[in-house]
This record gives C-alpha cells, structure tokens and sequence, in this order.
C-alpha cells in the first residue's frame, strides 16, 4: 500500500503548528441537528492492525479518540467554506463533520484525503502501486486535482536517488509539464486557490530539481509565462502579478528590428530567466540552481550576440545610425545604450571571438563614437560610454591603448578632462581608473601611450591640484560655476574627493613610471604643487599628499631626495605635522611613519635635512620614540661624517676654495633677492633674514612668521563658510582649539603658502646662516661630540685602512653621505647619474678630510637652472 | 528630522540607502574617521560587539539585548561584512550611526574590511547584486581604509579585531602604521587583524590563516604587562558560547553573530562595561527566522537584448 509517502506526510502533519490540527467533531442527530463531539487534533493515520488509513481525532482534553474514521475511496467527502469537511459515514450511518479552526489545516487534511483515495483507485487499477517503500519508482501520478497532492509528494519527499528517477520520469512523459500548465491555467479560471497553492508548490519543486533539462523544457517559450504564473500563488506569500509585469510593464527595446526569431526568443527567455532567478525566486532557490540558470542566460547571450555579430548588415547599420547627423538625438541615445548591452553580452562570447568582435566594433568607429559620447551633457549616457570602455580595457587593454596612442587626440584628452569633472552622484573614480588601466606598466606596447600622457595630460591634473588648493591663507578659490547638468566644470574649483582621486592616481604614477616621474615631477614644481594639497583643511587630502611623497621617498632616489632637500619639500608635511599637535590622528600616524621610514631606510640625505631645517619644530614631540630614533639616526650619520679622516691636504684646500666661491655666489645672489624681494614689494623675504624668533614660536614654519597684524593672514580661514564643506561635529574640535600652541602652528603653516608661487619661486632665494640659529646651534652640540674618535668609518671604498671600520654599514651611508657634500656639484649635472656618483665619490673622500662639518642649504623651490650653483652648499670649518 | 535621521530610520528597516546618499555618508565618515587614531581611546561605559557578517537582523537583536545607540556606548571590533545577507545595509547602518553619533560609536577594522576579502565572500556581489554596479562597494572599501585598527578603553582595556603583533609589542608602536591602505599580508596591521590566541602556543607561531600570527600565554602576559592593561578584547573567531576567556583571564574573545551563516547553531554575546569596567557579558540569539524579508531585486524595466 502506499506507506511511504503518508507516513513521511504524516510526520510533518504531526510537527505541524497544533492549531493547525484542532476541529470540532460534529455528528448528525436524528432531528437532523449538529451535535458537537467535543474538540481535538485530527491526524491521518494507519488503523490498527490494518495498512488502511483513517481519520483520527484525539480530544484535547482527555486525549481519547474522538473520531475514528476509515477513508472511503468512495467520492463521500465534501469541502466547505475552506474550514469544514463532511461524509456520510457508513459504518456511523450518519453525517459527520470536521470544523477546522484554519483554513490551511482544512486543506491538509483534505489534501490528504484526496491523496489516499486516488491511491487506493491506482493500486486498484494496477497490481503495483506507484510508489512502494522497496521499490523504485516506476510512473507518476497522472496529473489530475485530485493527484496533485501526490505528485507533490513525490516531488518533495522524494531522496536523491529517487529525485533523479522523478526527473527522468517527467522528462520522459510526453505531456507531463503541458498537462501540468493546462491544469494551471484551469485551476486559475475557476479561482481554485487550494489548487493554485499545490501547483505553486509542485513547481516550486520541480525547479528545486535543479535539472537542465526540466529547465530547457519549461523555461522555453510555450511554458514560462504559465510557470511564472504558477509562482505567483505562492500561499506564503501575498500575490506579486509576475506576468502582468513582463506584458505590460516592461518593455522590449529594439533599437534596431531584429529579424531571426531564434534571436528574439532568447533575447526574451533570457530576461525572464533573469526575472526568474532574481525577483521571483532570490531566496527560494540554492547557489547550484542559481548557477544553473545563469549558463542558461549566458548561453543565449552567446548565441544572441553571435548570430548578430555575424550578421553583417545589423552592426553596418547600427554604426551608420550612430554616426549620422539624420539621426535624431533621442533614437542616438538609445543605439548607444544598446550598443553598450550588445558589448556588455559579448563577454558571454569565447575570447578569441570577443576580440575579434571587439577589433570589428574599433574598425567600425566605436571609440570616435565613444568619444563623442562622453563629451555629451546626459550623465547617464556618460557613464555608458565608460562602462563600454571598461569592457574593452578589460579584454584587452592593448586595444584601447592602440587607438588612443595612434590617435593622439579626443578621446585621451576627454578622458583626463572627465576626471576633473564632478559628475554628482553618477560617477565615482571611473575615468581615473580608465586612465589607470591605459597606463599600466605591467603591459607591453605602453610606451607611447606613456608618453603622450606625461607630455600632454599630467599638467591638467596637476594644475587642478594646484587651482584647487588655497595659494596662501586665502581659503576662497575661483568661482563655482555649475552649468545646467549639475556638473561643475569649473577646473579651478574641484571637489575634494576628485582631489583625493588624482592624488590616488598620482601615487600609481609614482609606483609605474619612476622614470617618467623623475623628469616630470623635477621640473616644473610639480611636486611642491601636489603639496598644496597639506593646505587643504580636508584632512584626508593632506594625509594623501604624505602618502605620495612617502611613496616618491620610497623610490629611493638620490635625486628626487636631492629634489627634495633642495627645494624644502618636506616642509608643507612638517607645517601639517607640527600644526596637527598632539592629536593621534591619522594624519599624526601617517607623518610618523614616513619618519620611521626615513630612519629604518637611513635614508641620511633626508635625515639630515629634516633635522637641520626642523629640528627646532620636531622637538616638541621627542616624546614619540621615531622621533627621537630619527634623531639619533641623525647624530649617528653626523659622527660617522665627523671622524672620517685621511683626505688629503690638497682636498681640503680645495674643498675650502670650493666653498669660498659658493659663499661668494651666496652673498651675490642674496644681494639679489633682496633686491627682487623690494622690488615685488612683500616682506616675505626680507622677514627671514631677520633673526629667528625664540623656536617656541617658530616652531610652525621655518619661515618667516610676519606678526598677525601684518595683515598678511587671513586666519579665519579655518573657520570661514565653506559651501561645500561642512565639519562633522568632532569631540577634539574644542580642545584643539583651545591649545594656543596649536592654533599658532596652524596659522604658521597658512602663512607659509601665502605666496603666490611664482613670487614663491623667485624668494625662496638661498637664507642665510643667521636664520637657522636654532638649528646650527644643535648641530653644533651634536658635532662637539662627533668630533671624539668613532668607530664609524666613512666609506669601505676609500678608507680600508681604518681598524675598526663597521664595513656592512658603510657603503651606503657614504653613498648618501657623499652626495649631501657635494650637492653644489650634483646640482650642475643633474640629469647626469654616472657622472654624479663619481663626483659624489671625490668629494666624499675630500669631506673625509674634514673634521667638522657645517652644512646650509638653501629653502629654494626649484628654479633650477637660477639656483643650481648655490643649493645645498656645504660649509667647512676647522675644527676648534 | 535631518537626512541623516532619515537615513538611519530607514537603514534600521533594513533597506539600502541610494547610491548617492552612500556616497555623501561615506565622504562625511571619512571626515570623522581620518581623525581617528590607530589605538582610538575609548571611555566607559561601552558595549563591545565582536563580528556581525551582515547579519543584519541579528544585530537588531543585539541592540534590543545592548540597547539603542547613542543610549548605550558602542565599539564593534569590526567584520561587518561578508557571508550574510545583509552586508551592504548592516555596514551602512553603523556607519550612519557613527557619522550621526561620532563619541557614542566606535568602529575598528577587521580582516573582512578588505578588498580582497570581500571579493571572495560575498560583500562585493552584494553591492553588484542590490545597487547593479560596484560603486557602492568601492565608496565603502575605500571607507575601510580609514577605519582605525584598535581601542583602548580608559587606558585598561586593549581591543582588536584579531590580535597582537610580534611587531608592535607596545601600544606607541601601533602609532607609526599608516593605516590608509588595503590589508596588508603581513607586518603590524596585518597581524592586528588576522592573529589568534592558542593555548598550545608558547610566544608567537604560524597562523594556519596564512596571516597574522598564533599567540600563546606568554605573549598576551608580556603585552599586558608592558603597556599596563587589565586584558585584552578581540573577536575574530567563532565561539559558541559567545565569548571566551583565555590565558587566565588577559584575554577574552567576543563573537557577535548568533547562528553564525545562519547555520553554525551558536549564541553571540556582547560585553558591557560600566563606568567602572565592571563587565557583564550579553548572550542572545538568532533573530528568528520569519522577520527575514526576502531581498529582492528590482527588476529592470526594460531590456534591448
């Protein structure tokens, strides 16, 4: 008989929510009234000593049986009102009747009902009932109402063995899932919503099957809607109108008519297959399942996009409608939105075939378009034109690159001039990242591309930097400018987080193209411009600009470090340090770090410059352990230098004759730049000859501090409205403000940026001896000790004789050492690396000779060929 | 009631902000975050949550069990994300929190807060699948990097998401890590959020994680000897108790995601402490299943090919 299925029903039933459960038992009396029994919990159950099944009904009270009755597999069952069912039973002679207290008990049981009868006609009909507990199964139920509790039974209940024989068993009926729409659409006409729930439920199961080929069959056009449709009853959940959405709501563009009807069925499976996994079923369904539909979808889209990319006359005329005038504005847009998703499908397609279609599509003129594109005023149809180069950069970059580089023209410069664009909320970094994936090193064929780039687009970026960052303590730049589309394209007014982006994108610059780096970063104050960046009250911009100098740093090249010294680049950092205080931010931790790095590295030409130009403001952290590590890092660079010996006397001469001609150059060209500075008439420059002020107050810039009533400084800055700007309330706000010391160092660092950088360039003139008091004095200190005899040793190349030289140390301490003595010479030949290192190997074995050393570099941002001869000249002295 | 009100009200039903609103969210988080510092100080009295995997109605639970922010203090040792369902809104819902409630909120990162890692499970197809585009991942993992790496509640109690580093062996070293950058796959930072404790361990051993560290007894007792902490707070692994105390009480595992992967059957905790730092562990469990809403997409309404 047919056990396995009730019992595992059965089962369920029993853990089922008791409510579910309760009826009143009612019984016909001879007056023909309803006599209520009492009230219990039905189940279905096997009688006693027998393999017939039966209703039964507990009290609830005393837990006796109620009702014991044997089902009929006669047609004596009536359904009422969705809570009731009633027979006339034979064995009572009278009516009875179960009143439910829910609806879905009710149906259960009914359910049940049905199911043991249709049973007991099948086993009456053939000697073997379908489904027998020791044999496989061998048919299904014919799809009838009243079967289709079973069939669901089947389907559900069935293990994995015997879920593989339900599928081949559906397969293989002819008709099965015909039939089983046709009761659907049968069940839905006649309003039949317990039937409705069953073949929710029987569908439900059969996509659980999680078979292809069940999926081929009713995923095809004559039974998806149907099958959508089935999924809309589903008795959990309130009714979603599934197919009234894909008929009336959704619409099928066609760009251009699409002709093959092969094309055009799965260009509509593939979106309700889409519909169907994603809206209908997302959580009712496995990742397997999930899987198993996409290669449906990824299938079509593969034969979709062949079939038209084959079809020569389609992408002719697609690509004529997109280039010609006659074509309406409108129709444009939707052509190019196509295109996107015919390129967006072609991922679907193999590789060799996407990329075949992909060089066809650049022959046709896809970038010329693209470019075009992205120049429009519909940020919508923009982000199209990215998200179709994406694509192409990702298949093969080669591609794009290939163009761009032979072209030369529109479509790299809109690409650059994109990147500054605010385009609201629509856009994020993509255009940087497109120019990211241009200018990847780790492709071939990128020379060029490369070139064309530093030659002609790295000044934009820049010089956005540089217009978007306060001059000086002025916070007000440009105007802004919003044109009608709600982008701003005013390039001297970019917002901080396209800001934050380029100086992102800046860094890769740095880790891709050191050498690219090296000739533009030197020239032009390119470096010193990305600073501007630490006048920025965003913090996260100044933090970005130390991040890409820690980056440059970390090249380890002598000559951007000699770029560096020479032209004071560490000092916007140090102002932005200095005036963070003692907040542990990140801006604290970033600055500390490069610190550590510096000394870890020993990186001597940098630790000496910082510590001689800023020592006077860093002392007030010595608390933090890198800096005082940085310090003694830097004692220790000094007393190696110090003890080096045995030059000789004809070195020294002329290293002193050397440097009485740089004094000589000194005077004259200070002489000069008194004379600029008067003539441009700010003070700025006249103000740092003066003597410096005690280190407290000087502590913030290692400029000049013109006293506030100068009128030079606009210290509201901080403070002043910000349209776009607006400061999340911070705890440390107040106390911050309340450090006196702090607000001081801030203003330090607005003044220092208060030139205008071509005034900046002609002051920065060298300084003289007497400004940097504070820092000569601690050198001095230093050096009264250094002069002791030392182990250090200078260099392994020229002093082997030295007992107790520390070899392992020594070769790259005198490297570095070398080129700090003989910064006048490198300057000069610059660009010329062998013949530096050879000069940086003389002069060291000349400084060798000298047993005290002072040194003065010039503040002077860079105008190399006025300054070169002076910079960073060394002073030598004899020793007390 | 401000947008930001607006947005946490409708975050707190768990539906996603618009991708421009994430956008402004993360630019004015990046703000407060940036002035965080690697060892944030913290004061009592704070909740301490450990992971949440997107779990986004089991962290309902929590705050009905902990109470509402900014009622109740609150620092998550991060692990927003990744393998549960609701990543994307349970994140944005903390991050609003800690935007609108800058002093009663603190969020440390965990190894999930990585590009890399959400990439594999499961944040990233998240944003692809509710917002049709990475945008919103990308604003997010860029917040990541801001996040700060760990907390130190009224200078006694040490908390991390993984924790401790052979590398930064006291609190001022964790100073010098610029934290602004992916998770790296070693060194200070890395091992911050990737290391465990074991018994078996003496001092320092391999991670069978493939990064970080394992650490025994010795390492956590020398640790909270030299930087003069009571005991160390850190999540990172499954519990089933919800926490767990280790090495003689100097360190204690806190696990916030009850039914971990709707799943694993465990209890989650949190730890209260009150202005004296007297604790209290908070045990709760799943949020039961039917308060699930099912996430669905929306359907685009039309379709060329």
């Amino acid at each position: 008989m047919s056990s396995h299925f009730t019992m595992g029903a059965q089962d369920n039933f029993k853990n089922a929510n008791n409510s579910m459960q309760r009826v009143k038992v009612y019984r016909m009396t001879e007056e023909g009234k309803w006599d209520d029994q009492g009230t219990g919990h039905v189940t279905v159950d096997y009688l006693e000593r027998s393999e017939d099944l039966g209703l039964f009904v507990m009290d609830e009270e005393d837990n006796e049986t109620l009702l014991l009755h044997r089902i009929s597999s006669d047609d004596i069952y009536r359904k009422q009102e969705g809570t009731i069912i009633s027979w006339r039973d034979p064995e009572f002679s009278t009516d009875l009747a179960l009143s439910f207290q829910e609806t879905t008990g009710c149906s259960y049981i009914w359910d049940h009902i049905c199911s043991v009868q249709r049973n007991m006609h099948f086993s009456s009909l053939a000697n073997e009932t379908f489904h027998n507990v020791n044999s496989e199964l061998r048919e299904l139920p014919p799809v009838e109402l009243s079967t289709l509790p079973s069939i669901l039974k089947t389907i559900v209940d069935s293990g994995i063995t015997d879920q593989l024989r339900v599928t081949e068993l559906m397969l293989h009926e002819q008709d099965f899932f015909r039939k089983l729409m046709q009761m659907f659409r049968n069940c839905e006409n006649l309003e039949n919503v317990d039937g409705l729930h069953l073949i929710f439920k029987i569908v439900r199961g059969i996509i659980l099957l999680n078979s292809s080929q069940i999926f081929e069959k009713i995923l095809g056009d004559e039974l998806i809607m149907d099958i959508i449709g089935c999924l809309e009853y589903d008795p959990e959940a309130p009714h979603v109108h599934h197919r009234n959405f894909l008929k009336e709501h959704v619409i099928f563009k066609e760009a251009i008519p699409i002709k093959d009807p092969v094309v055009l069925s799965k260009i509509h499976q593939s979106y309700r297959v889409d519909y169907l996994k994603d809206v209908i079923l997302p959580r009712g369904i496995d990742e397997a399942i999930v899987a198993n539909l996409n290669s449906i979808i990824h299938s079509n889209n593969a034969i979709v996009v062949s079939l038209l990319k084959d079809d020569n006359t389609f992408i002719k005329e697609l690509f004529a409608r997109l280039k010609s005038p006659a074509t309406s504005k409108e129709s444009k847009k939707t052509l190019f939105h196509f295109l996107h998703e015919f390129c967006t499908l072609s991922k679907s397609l193999q590789m060799v075939h996407q990329l075949r279609l992909f060089r066809d599509l650049v022959s046709e003129g896809i970038f010329d378009i693209i470019a075009d594109v992205l120049q429009s005023e519909d940020n919508k149809l923009v982000l199209t034109g990215t998200n179709i180069l994406i694509l192409f950069l990702n298949q093969d970059p080669n591609i794009m690159r290939t163009y761009v580089a032979r072209q030369e023209g529109v479509l790299f410069r809109v690409l650059v001039q994109n990147s500054l664009t605010d385009f609201g909320d629509d856009m994020h970094s993509q255009f940087l990242d497109l120019l990211r994936s241009l200018l990847d090193s780790s492709y071939t064929q990128k020379d060029t591309i490369v070139e064309i780039f530093y030659e002609k687009h790295l000044g934009q970026l820049i010089d956005a930097i540089a217009s978007s960052c306060p001059p000086n303590g002025d916070g007000q730049i440009g105007s802004k400018a919003v044109s009608s589309d709600g982008r701003s394209r005013n390039p001297s007014r970019v917002k901080p987080e396209i800001l934050l982006n380029i100086c992102e994108f800046l860094c890769f610059c740095v880790v891709h193209h050191p050498y690219k780096i090296k000739s533009n970063f030197l020239l032009n104050n390119v470096i010193d411009k990305i600073l501007y960046l630490t006048r920025r009250r965003e913090k996260y911009l100044v933090v970005a600009a130390v991040r890409f100098v820690r980056l440059l740093i970390a090249r380890h090249d002598e000559h951007l470090m000699n770029h560096f010294v020479k032209n004071n680049l560490l000092k916007p950092i140090i102002d932005a340090f200095v005036a963070n205080g003692d907040r542990y931010n990140l801006l604290n931790s970033v600055v500390l770090e490069l610190f550590e790095f510096l000394q870890k590295d020993n990186l001597k030409v940098l630790i000496r410059y910082l510590i001689d130009t800023f020592w006077d403001q860093l002392v007030k952290f010595e608390s933090y352990s890198c800096i005082r590590d940085l310090k003694v890092k830097y004692e220790q660079s000094l007393e190696s230098t110090g003890t080096s010996s045995a030059g000789s006397l004809l070195e020294q001469m002329e290293r002193i004759d050397d440097r009485a001609l740089q004094k000589e150059e000194e005077d004259y060209f200070n002489e000069d730049s008194y004379e600029e500075d008067s003539a441009s008439a700010q003070t700025v420059s006249t103000s740092r000859r003066q003597p410096r002020p005690p280190p407290v107050i000087a502590s913030g810039s290692s400029q000049p501090s013109p006293n506030r009533s100068g009128g030079l400084v606009d210290y509201d800055y901080d403070d002043e409205d910000d349209e776009d700007y607006k400061p999340p309330p911070m705890k440390k706000t107040e106390e911050s403000n309340e450090d006196e010391g702090l607000t001081e160092f801030r203003l330090k660092r607005k003044l220092s940026s208060k030139e205008d950088p071509e005034a900046k360039r002609l002051h920065q003139s060298p300084i003289s001896l007497k400004t940097r008091d504070g820092a000569f004095a601690s050198l001095c200190s230093t050096l009264s000790q250094a002069v002791l005899p030392s182990k250090k040793t200078e260099t392994a190349l020229f002093n082997i004789s030295q007992p107790d030289s520390d070899q392992t140390t020594t070769s790259k301490i005198s490297q570095s050492d070398s080129d700090k003595h003989s910064t006048s010479k490198i300057s000069q030949s610059d660009s010329d690396k062998n013949s530096t290192s050879k000069i940086s190997q003389s002069d060291s074995e000349k400084s060798s000779a000298e047993p005290n050393i002072e040194e003065k570099r010039s503040i002077s941002s860079s105008d190399e060929s006025q300054n070169a001869q002076f910079e960073n000249q060394t002073d030598i002295k004899e020793a007390p | 009631m401000s947008d930001l009100d607006r947005q946490i009200e409708q975050l707190k039903r768990c539906e996603p902000l618009k991708e421009s609103e994430v956008k402004a969210l993360c630019l004015k988080a990046m703000e407060i975050l940036v002035e965080e510092s690697n060892v944030q100080r913290v004061d009592a009295p704070v909740t301490i949550c450990g992971d949440i995997h997107g779990q986004f109605y089991d962290m309902k639970e929590l705050f009905k069990v902990g109470g509402d922010c900014p009622k109740t203090n609150y620092l998550f040792l991060g692990d927003f994300v990744d393998r549960g369902f609701y990543s994307v809104e349970t994140f944005l819902l903390l991050l609003a929190l800690k935007v609108r409630y800058p002093d009663r909120i603190t969020l440390i990162r965990g190894n999930h807060e990585s590009r890399q890692i959400t990439q594999v499970y499961g944040f990233y197809d998240e944003c692809l699948r509710k917002y049709g585009s990475v945008n919103v991942w990308r604003y997010c993992t860029d917040i990541f990097d801001y996040l700060s790496l760990s907390a130190l509640i009224e200078n006694k109690i040490f908390s991390v998401h993984g924790g401790l580093s052979p590398a930064t062996p006291t609190l001022d070293q964790i100073r010098t890590i610029d934290r602004k950058q992916e998770v790296p796959h070693d060194g200070a930072m890395c091992d911050l959020l990737w290391s465990d404790p074991e018994d078996i361990v003496d001092g320092w051993g391999l991670s069978p994680r493939g990064a970080g560290f394992l650490f025994g007894g010795t390492a956590v007792t020398s640790f909270n000897h030299s930087n003069n902490i009571d005991y160390i707070c850190r999540a990172h692994q499954l519990v089933m108790e919800g926490y767990k105390w280790m090495f003689n009480n100097q360190i204690v595992t806190v696990w916030s995601a009850p039914n971990y992967c709707y799943r694993c059957g465990n209890v989650a905790a949190i730890l209260e402490l009150d202005e004296n730092l007297e604790k209290r562990f908070r045990v709760f469990e799943a949020a039961p299943q039917e308060t699930r809403g099912a996430p669905a997409k929306k359907p685009p309404p039309d379709y060329f090919l």
